[in-house]
């Protein structure tokens, strides 16, 4: 088991570098830092003195090297749009992200259960075929498009709620939280159903089949002929056991939801680590690039370690292979 | 736990008359150093914070700051400028010739991305407390017009806080933090989310209108900010993209301000190449009758009316009317497909020939659209055009390399003079004198070599302009650009908000009057 581990653990370093090494080869087909930095008026002198102080004249390697070395101690270097630490901007803006990556997953997993257990259960009514068509949408149209739509209803038309931003903030210290105000939370209402829509189709058709399998299972008969009540067998027998796979998949789409945020925190102009992380690719900020693509590879890769070792630790002929 | 307060709380609180504008714009000032920075978007957010020698009014000519006046020394050896008394800064500091003497010597200095704007400044004197002699190699009649961007700061502060220059790659205090005199200041700065300005109760000037707060939020996406505006979250935004400004125009409580922006569309040609990039041997745009044809089969009207829906103006010059030394009476070359094509038989290319056509695709208004129409267009004249477009970010880099054959640019003169475009787009390039830095092309022009020094020192206006229209009318008759059109500046506001459009994109908090 701990071989396995260690061993695990090792490959997942290895996927890192190399994922680090691509990020670093590919910075210079983004575009020249410099031209963004310097205004039009620029000397050539100027360029020369601050390519240098940047080290862009290092091949790509040495850059990454350089990277790397201070990475590891936890320094991710100074943006170029914001000339701060990266790492401060990136601690000032993981709230954002992960509180809206947190209310999209509850919101997928909560809504696309319960849809996926009616939508099982009353599998010929209306109401479920209306949803399953429904559904469709959620899986179809590009989230872009779902939340301008979304501003324009809620935003424009109605004027529930508001069309861009995270509100008022709460700040703790160490976190700013939108939990805390009324505007934090009316402002989490539209992103997070943007997106979150597509995760919740998702988790509601997988609940959906899993359950009409369950359903047909004998146990679940033999539980109907001992007379036990229709919510007892749906709830307690059937959707127990169509939960397995249903926190696996949801486990490694929340990985997604926090990597896609981007597109979602473009439109609604969350200031979340998405956004800066598109405005870092249109700067060329390489600095902030680097650390955002190795953040979320790290975020990958251990997510996907623990899924591993849970493997291992449910299923033990793992183990035994492992010896081999 | 502490709160950041609303800005509807805060607004609620705000004195009788006095107004709080929530404004937006796509990019947001990436520093707040005056000298770490040259480009619109810092110099117009700090244009409120702080104040130069001199300052631009609403015409765009230049006006008294925080000097009072000057006047050229003897024959033209330099400028004297008389300082404003009794001025102070944020933090209290009162403003005089130190300051200034600090000020030059910071932003000329070797780490700032101003320092070009001194290349033909000797050296700095203080005559008294409040009289600066900035002396010239040589005479320099536009010197006051090319400092209006040029931003006083305080010498203590800046020591105080280990800011004496300014830091492009590490950033100092003077990145996040202000100190100006201006009638403004920046009371929170949260980079690319928020930042706000507070109305400076001590500044010395009368002109101002009521906005006492302000909000700038930088929003990215366009939909998002006209939607914004649309629900009454903000109160102005820029730009309206082209395709939007009728929907908004109609739309209730908004209004759409259109107006000129001082920025030029053109083409450029490969001067000095060898050969075509995309092309065969040999480099057909050295013949003037190419770049005529060219000239002639572009309808600059057509694309203005289908791609810029009528918002901008046709221009035959590299800069728009109203800049200092506009040269008057410039025609551009009649839109004629039967001209071009027989330019082009004329010069030996009946057939056309293959070249490659670059263009940036999120630089300029609708770039990439004006680009797919200048394309078919020269197409119909028998050209055969490969259009290919990136982002900015690979753009210049791509120029610079000089892999390019026809390309589209934009240009804004600094100074609003037009010695400007001549100094950075025409002149023979050369690295050690600081010349055609942006001449991707490699023109080069004997006569008008000669003449841009001459320009650069004639002191008297009548001799000055009569060289800038004879460069004027070269550039046209050589067609070494063929200049398309001034870009349009379209912004939208909340109805009832009074809003002075610059030309340069400057957004000038205290001209701003809220009903």
């Amino acid at each position: 088991m701990l071989a396995y581990i260690i061993r695990r653990v090792f490959q997942s370093i290895v996927v890192l570098l190399v994922v680090g090494l691509v990020a670093f080869a590919m910075f210079r087909f983004v575009g020249d830092p410099i031209e963004q930095l310097l205004g039009q008026e620029r000397t050539v002198q100027d360029v020369e003195r601050l390519r240098e102080a940047l080290g862009l004249n290092d091949p790509f390697p040495v850059q990454y090297f350089d990277f790397l070395v201070r990475a590891v101690q936890g320094d991710f270097g100074i943006s170029y749009r914001q000339s701060r630490p990266v790492a401060e901007i990136i601690l000032e803006r993981a709230p954002a992200t992960l509180e809206l990556a947190l209310v999209s997953g509850l919101l997928a997993l909560v809504v696309g259960i319960a849809l996926g257990v009616f939508t099982a259960i009353r599998r010929d009514g209306w109401a479920a075929n209306a949803i399953m068509s429904a559904s469709l949408i959620g899986v179809s149209l590009p989230t872009f498009l779902i939340g301008i739509l979304l501003i324009y209803v809620f935003g424009v038309q109605l004027r529930w709620l508001p069309t861009f931003g995270r509100g008022d903030v709460v700040d703790l210290g160490w976190w700013t939280t939108g939990f805390l105000t009324p505007s934090g939370l009316k402002s989490l209402i539209l992103p997070s159903i943007t997106l979150g829509l597509f995760q919740m189709t998702l988790i509601m058709r997988l609940v959906r089949s899993e359950m009409l399998e369950v359903l047909r299972q004998d146990y679940i008969r033999f539980a109907r002929a001992r007379g036990l009540s229709a919510k007892s067998v749906n709830f307690r027998h059937a959707l127990k056991n169509t939960m397995v796979p249903v926190i696996t998949v949801t486990g490694l789409q929340l990985g997604a939801i926090i990597a896609f945020a981007i597109i979602t925190e473009t439109v609604f102009q969350w200031p979340g680590v998405g956004l800066l992380f598109i405005n870092a690719v249109q700067f060329v900020d390489i600095p902030v690039m680097a650390a955002y693509l190795m953040l979320i590879s790290v975020m990958f890769v251990l997510i996907n370690l623990i899924v591993d070792i849970l493997y291992v630790w449910v299923d033990p002929r793992l183990r035994i292979d492992g010896r081999h | 736990m502490r709160p950041i307060l609303t800005a509807a709380l805060v607004a609620a609180a705000l004195p009788a008359g006095a107004a709080e504008l929530r404004f937006a714009s796509t990019t947001d000032p990436n520093t707040l150093d005056p000298n770490a920075g040259n480009s619109a978007p810092v110099f117009s957010l700090l244009g409120n914070v702080y104040e130069g020698l001199v300052r631009r009014g609403r015409d765009m000519s230049i006006e008294p700051a925080l000097a009072t006046s000057w006047e050229p020394i003897g024959d033209g050896e330099g400028w004297r400028f008389n300082l404003r008394e009794g001025v102070t800064f944020h933090g209290g500091q009162s403003f005089d010739a130190d300051d200034v003497i600090f000020s030059y010597e910071r932003a000329s200095s070797e780490q700032s991305d101003t320092s070009s704007w001194f290349a033909p400044v000797s050296e700095v004197i203080k005559v008294d407390d409040y009289t600066v002699d900035i002396m010239t190699s040589a005479p320099n009649p536009i010197f006051p017009d090319s400092i209006a961007n040029w931003m006083m700061m305080d010498a203590g502060w800046a020591a105080e806080n280990g800011a004496e220059r300014p830091n492009i790659e590490q950033g100092n205090y003077a990145t996040t933090n202000t100190n100006g005199t201006g009638p403004y200041m920046i009371t929170e700065r949260q980079p690319g989310l928020r930042t706000v300005l507070e109305a400076y109760d001590g500044w010395w000037g009368e002109d101002r209108g009521n906005v006492e707060r302000a909000i700038f939020q930088p929003v990215q996406n366009s939909a998002t900010a006209v939607a914004a505006l649309l629900s009454g979250e903000l109160d102005l935004i820029e730009p309206v993209p082209v395709q939007d400004a009728n929907r908004v125009e109609s739309a209730e409580g908004v209004d759409v301000l259109r107006g000129i922006e001082a920025r030029v569309i053109m083409l450029g040609f490969p001067h000095d190449a060898e050969g075509l990039i995309a092309g065969g041997e040999g480099n057909p745009f050295t013949d003037p009758r190419v770049r005529q044809a060219v000239a002639q089969a572009i309808n600059v009207p057509a694309i203005l009316q289908t791609v810029m829906r009528g918002s901008a103006e046709p221009v035959a010059q590299l800069m728009g009317a109203g800049m200092r030394g506009y040269t008057q009476g410039l025609e551009r070359p009649a839109y004629d497909q039967e001209a071009a094509r027989a330019l082009l038989a004329e010069a030996g290319y009946p057939d056309g020939f293959r070249f490659s056509l670059k263009c940036p695709n999120d630089r300029y208004l609708n770039d990439e659209a004006v680009c797919t129409a200048i394309n078919a267009m020269l197409a119909q004249v028998g050209l055969e055009p490969v259009l290919e477009t990136m982002p900015v970010a690979n753009y210049w880099p791509t120029l610079r390399a000089d892999d390019h054959d026809m390309y589209l640019l934009g240009w804004s003169p600094g100074t609003f003079d037009a010695e400007h475009p001549i100094r950075f787009l025409l002149a023979t390039p050369d690295e050690e004198a600081r010349l055609g830095s942006w001449n991707f092309g490699g023109y080069s022009n004997p006569r008008i070599d000669e003449l841009l020094p001459m320009i650069q020192s004639e002191i008297d206006d009548t001799a000055r302009q009569a060289m800038l229209d004879e460069v004027a009318q070269i550039q046209l008759d050589d067609v070494a650009y063929v200049p398309l059109y001034v870009q349009p500046l379209i912004w939208g506001v909340k109805e009832g908000i009074e809003v002075v459009q610059r030309p340069d994109n400057f957004l000038v908090l205290r001209w701003i009057e809220m009903g």
